[in-house]
């Protein structure tokens, strides 16, 4: 890898280098204090959002409540008409923080109980009743008691964790709501899968998303979905979860923390993959899933067919591709790392990670793992805009280094796979679109084919100036480009609309 | 007098539809240019400030947040040290005239002493610090708005002389329309129509250079019912500057924009301009209704509507609702809850000679509970009392308000004689998707 200038450069070499520079600390992995992500209570609640007929009680202000709410549920009813779902706050104010909120939140688990008749309660802890000490846990079990719901309580104090550690939380407490298997339930559930990973209630209803992508894929093999855990899951489905034949990540980071709570607690399989992005990981992905299922010989008819239907298109994608350099946004680590398996794996490119924050070695070390472990090693390149303060501020310096990276490179044979709010003068393929969907499986692969074949196809057109001038307005042009980072372009998939803004704005800015 | 909701099981659970203190004062901040904010908290609080800035319209490329981030060694041993140097490294990067340091729950629950911090800090500093503590605890959205709002006081300079047929305009976050800018600019345009001068906004694009001068305007207008009053307050017995208009609704629909527009002829003596402006923009509206909406009158009349919105908004709309459209407010649902708007609203009801069924401060639960339990043909609300009533079985609900399901690209006011246009539009459409006969299942309809 060569840029035109190094001065720029904070990182550049293999996905292990920086791994093990992270781990011994000689790379700062924090984030920006102009780069936050939801906090651990944020990331709590959009699992436990994913729970049909739950009630969260935060035990806090009522900002903490009103916030997810907005954000999850309103969104859960915009993206797949589900029924308007409440998320409940103890209110504390400033003399409860004084004198402590006990009497509160059991008057409000009882209240929650008999108005709403959820199957189950979660007693969501905030920072200000975690500051006070506020007994949550012997509350809740006093007043189990006294409930027909089930109740738990979820320690996701803001402060107590960076932004995963609230789903690995709760994936690991929601374990506690299951059954052990049965001989009888196994037997029942012996061609079923969960699909685990998921989060925030139930799919959009009009767009072919991944995960019906992967139910289609499974119901192809002649299994089914027992549960897609916690995404519009039930409360006895969760109970009858351990008994499948096997789990399937869907999220590998996130997944695995449930799949492998269950495999310790209930020795139920666990199928763990990275994102089945491409052909190869969706083989991967299948195969793992089939072999618990006993159906290997179902899976490999279902593989070949699905292969064939595609054949055609996603080989002459190929054909273009093959020995090209493929330039990947870092910002998702999750996502850029699957893209960055299926492009090397499926398509044969040299790919390079641009900009892939320091701070996910440590919060995506199951991904990175994983594939190192599959003997993939990708480019990284971090240039010093990544770790800039300020997030506008760092946008344009990324895009700007993006752009004299790029500068060095010959546009016909290099393709950006980022955010179209990107705009290097190379062709870019932007799988985040909604109309580029599945991503997964081999339709995925079929789409990613098309999209590329599109995006070479009219690349011979410059980008639109007023796309240009609406995310990077002229008076704040950087030096080198009239164009906006890639970051902000994955603030904003349009998979996630969330419903309190109005389409296209930000989840975090 | 009103006939009040009472609901039980809600002493000790609220359902929230508004936001807490802290948003508050973020919108405060928010609406005051050349400015950042720095927020000494865990980073999920940063979320709640990206939305007050969102009610704003702040775009992306203005926004100026910095987070310190706040982990549990933080909370055990204190942050100040990172408080610090969040403070001089935002202060070089963002360059601001002022920075606001504010402390939300964490920070204010262990004492982080943010003012010492501001004031020991402020040689070294180019941006004038603000420390303001907003722990979330301090109230809800409204409490933290007259939070911020009371920092911006030590802005407004003492001021003997006032300036004649000036008026500063309050408009701390608007309303619940989605637009609310769109109001705003209605009363300016309005105002330079009847050559009274706008002295100063507060606080939306305002300058710390026009707040300053804030005390020489001749009288404050809040564009608010449902915040706002404790500044106005203060505004009287700081600098002498009285609010106005206070005791009436908003100008929402004909009616109420005529009396509202009479009191300000009144107060500034120019009753024959103002004459003009009600005849014509009465005229506008009618006579586009006469062409394009004639068949609202069959529509509308009598029918039964549940109004959930803010005082701001809600108030004024039982009068265009019920004089104008021939509709029965049956139900009025109010998310903030001060004296000054009950007040309002009781006069209103007692005009108007109606006894709908009120709440003051309702949150999800009450709202979904008061339209499920009382003989309603629609509601006029935003997206949540859209999927509420999908759930209940009402046909109309007309999402107009924040939250809301609608694109809205063009700004729309809600105040004035356009206004009263634009929120029948809504209705209009939303009433015509409602019966379309695709929704309808004809097999099952003959059975």
């Amino acid at each position: 890898m060569n840029t035109k200038s190094d001065d720029n450069v904070v990182f550049k070499g293999r996905l292990s280098e920086l791994y093990s520079l992270a781990k011994e600390g000689k790379i700062p992995t924090s984030l920006q204090g102009s780069h936050t992500r939801p906090c651990k209570f944020w990331t709590a609640t959009k699992i436990l959002s994913g729970i049909n007929n739950s009630v969260i009680i935060t035990h806090g202000p009522s900002g903490c409540a009103y916030g997810v709410k907005k954000t999850y549920k309103l969104t859960n009813s915009r993206n797949s008409g589900s029924i308007y779902e409440p998320v409940i706050s103890t209110n504390m104010n400033e003399k409860k923080i004084v004198y402590g909120g006990d009497k509160e939140l059991e008057g409000a688990i009882l209240e929650v109980d008999e108005k709403y008749h959820p199957d189950v309660i979660f007693v969501a802890a905030s920072c200000a009743t975690g500051i006070i000490g506020d007994n949550i846990d012997a509350i809740v079990e006093k007043k189990s008691k006294e409930i027909n719901a089930e109740i738990m309580a979820i320690h996701c104090e803001g402060f107590a964790g960076e932004y995963r550690s609230g789903f690995d939380l709760v994936f690991g407490e929601m374990v506690k709501l299951m059954n052990p298997p049965t001989e009888e339930l196994k037997n029942e559930l012996k061609h079923s899968v969960n699909i685990v990973g998921g989060k925030m209630g139930a799919e959009r209803t009009e767009v072919q998303t991944d995960v019906k992508e992967l139910i289609r894929l499974i119901t192809g093999m002649g299994a089914e979905v027992h549960s897609i855990i916690a995404g519009n899951c039930t409360l006895e489905e969760l109970k009858k979860a351990p008994s499948v034949a096997v789990n399937c990540t869907l999220c590998l980071d996130i997944g695995y923390a449930v799949g492998n709570a269950m495999l310790k607690e209930f020795n139920t399989p666990l199928n763990s993959t990275i994102l089945p992005y491409g052909i190869e990981a969706t083989k991967r992905w299948l195969m793992g899933a089939a072999e618990y299922l006993h159906m290997e010989d179902e899976a490999k008819a279902l593989i070949q067919k699905e292969y064939d239907d595609i054949k055609e298109e996603f080989e002459q994608a190929k054909g273009k591709l093959k020995g090209k350099t493929a330039i990947i946004e870092g910002h998702d680590a999750i996502k850029c790392l699957s893209i960055a398996h299926m492009l090397e794996k499926d398509f044969e490119m040299d790919v390079i990670i641009y900009n892939f924050h320091p701070w996910s070695t440590d919060a995506r070390q199951t991904s990175i793992d994983y594939l190192l472990e599959t003997d993939m090693d990708p480019k990284i390149l971090i240039t010093k805009g990544t770790l800039a303060f300020g997030k506008y501020e760092s946008m344009k310096q990324t895009e700007d280094e993006l752009m004299n990276f790029v500068g060095d490179l010959n546009p016909e044979n290099t393709v950006y796979f980022g955010s179209s709010l990107s705009f290097p003068k190379i062709p870019v393929v932007d799988l985040n679109a909604i109309l580029n969907r599945p991503r997964f499986g081999f339709r995925g692969a079929l789409k990613v084919a098309q999209c590329i074949n599109t995006a070479l196809q009219y690349s011979f057109r410059e980008r639109s100036k007023m796309f240009k001038k609406i995310v990077f307005p002229e008076e704040n042009v950087g030096l080198q480009s009239s164009s906006l980072t890639a970051k902000l372009g994955n603030d904003l998939p349009d998979c996630t609309v969330y419903g309190e803004r109005r389409r296209g704005k930000c989840m975090m800015s | 007098m009103y006939d009040e909701l009472k609901f039980s099981n809600c002493n000790h659970s609220k359902d929230p539809i508004v936001g807490c203190a802290l948003e508050g004062v973020a919108s405060v901040v928010a609406g005051i240019n050349d400015v950042s904010i720095i927020i000494h908290s865990p980073q999920g609080c940063a979320a709640t400030v990206a939305a007050a800035f969102d009610s704003h319209e702040v775009d992306f490329t203005k926004r100026k947040v910095g987070c310190t981030r706040l982990f549990e060694t933080d909370i055990i041993l204190g942050a100040s040290e990172k408080l610090k140097s969040l403070i001089m490294e935002a202060d070089n990067t963002f360059n601001t005239k002022v920075m606001f340091v504010v402390g939300t729950c964490a920070a204010d629950i262990i004492g982080e002493d943010i003012k010492g911090l501001c004031d020991s800090l402020q040689k070294n500093i180019k941006a004038k610090l603000i420390p303001v503590v907003a722990g979330g605890f301090r109230g809800n959205t409204y409490d933290g708005i007259d939070i911020g709002l009371s920092e911006l006081l030590h802005f407004i300079e003492k001021n003997d002389e006032k300036v004649t047929n000036t008026v500063n305009i309050i408009a701390p976050q608007g309303s619940i329309n989605p637009t609310w800018w769109a109001d705003l600019k209605w009363l300016k345009d309005t105002l330079d129509f009847l050559g009274i001068r706008v002295q100063t906004v507060i606080p939306y694009n305002t300058s710390l250079e026009e707040l300053k001068e804030a005390s020489k305007a001749s009288a404050n207008i809040l564009l608010s019912q449902d915040v706002g009053y404790k500044f106005c307050d203060k505004m009287e017995k700081l600098h002498n500057v009285p609010l106005i208009l206070k005791d009436i609704p908003l100008p929402i629909g004909l009616d109420n924009t005529a009396r509202w527009l009479r009191e300000l002829g009144k107060y500034f003596n120019i009753e024959k301009r103002v004459e003009k402006l009600i005849k014509q923009g009465e005229e506008l509206v009618i006579n586009i209704l006469r062409k394009r909406a004639l068949m609202i009158i069959p529509r509308y009349r009598n029918c039964k509507i549940a109004i959930s919105a803010d005082a701001t908004m809600g108030i004024g709309l039982v009068r265009m609702l019920f004089n104008e459209l021939e509709m029965i407010p049956e139900v009025i649902l109010i998310r903030s809850n001060n004296n000054e708007s009950i007040k309002i609203l009781e006069r209103e009801l007692e005009d108007l000679g109606i006894n709908p069924k009120v709440a003051f401060g309702i949150d999800g639960y009450q709202i979904k509970e008061a339209l499920k339990s009382n003989n309603i043909d629609s509601v006029i609300g935003s997206s949540w009392e859209k999927y509420m009533s999908e759930e209940i079985g009402i046909k109309l609900a007309f999402d107009s308000f924040s939250p809301t399901d609608r694109d809205v690209y063009v700004d729309r006011s809600y105040m004035g004689y356009d206004g009263m246009l634009n929120i029948l539009e809504i209705i209009g459409n939303d009433w015509e998707k409602a019966y379309r006969s695709k929704g309808i299942d004809w097999e099952e309809s003959f059975k």
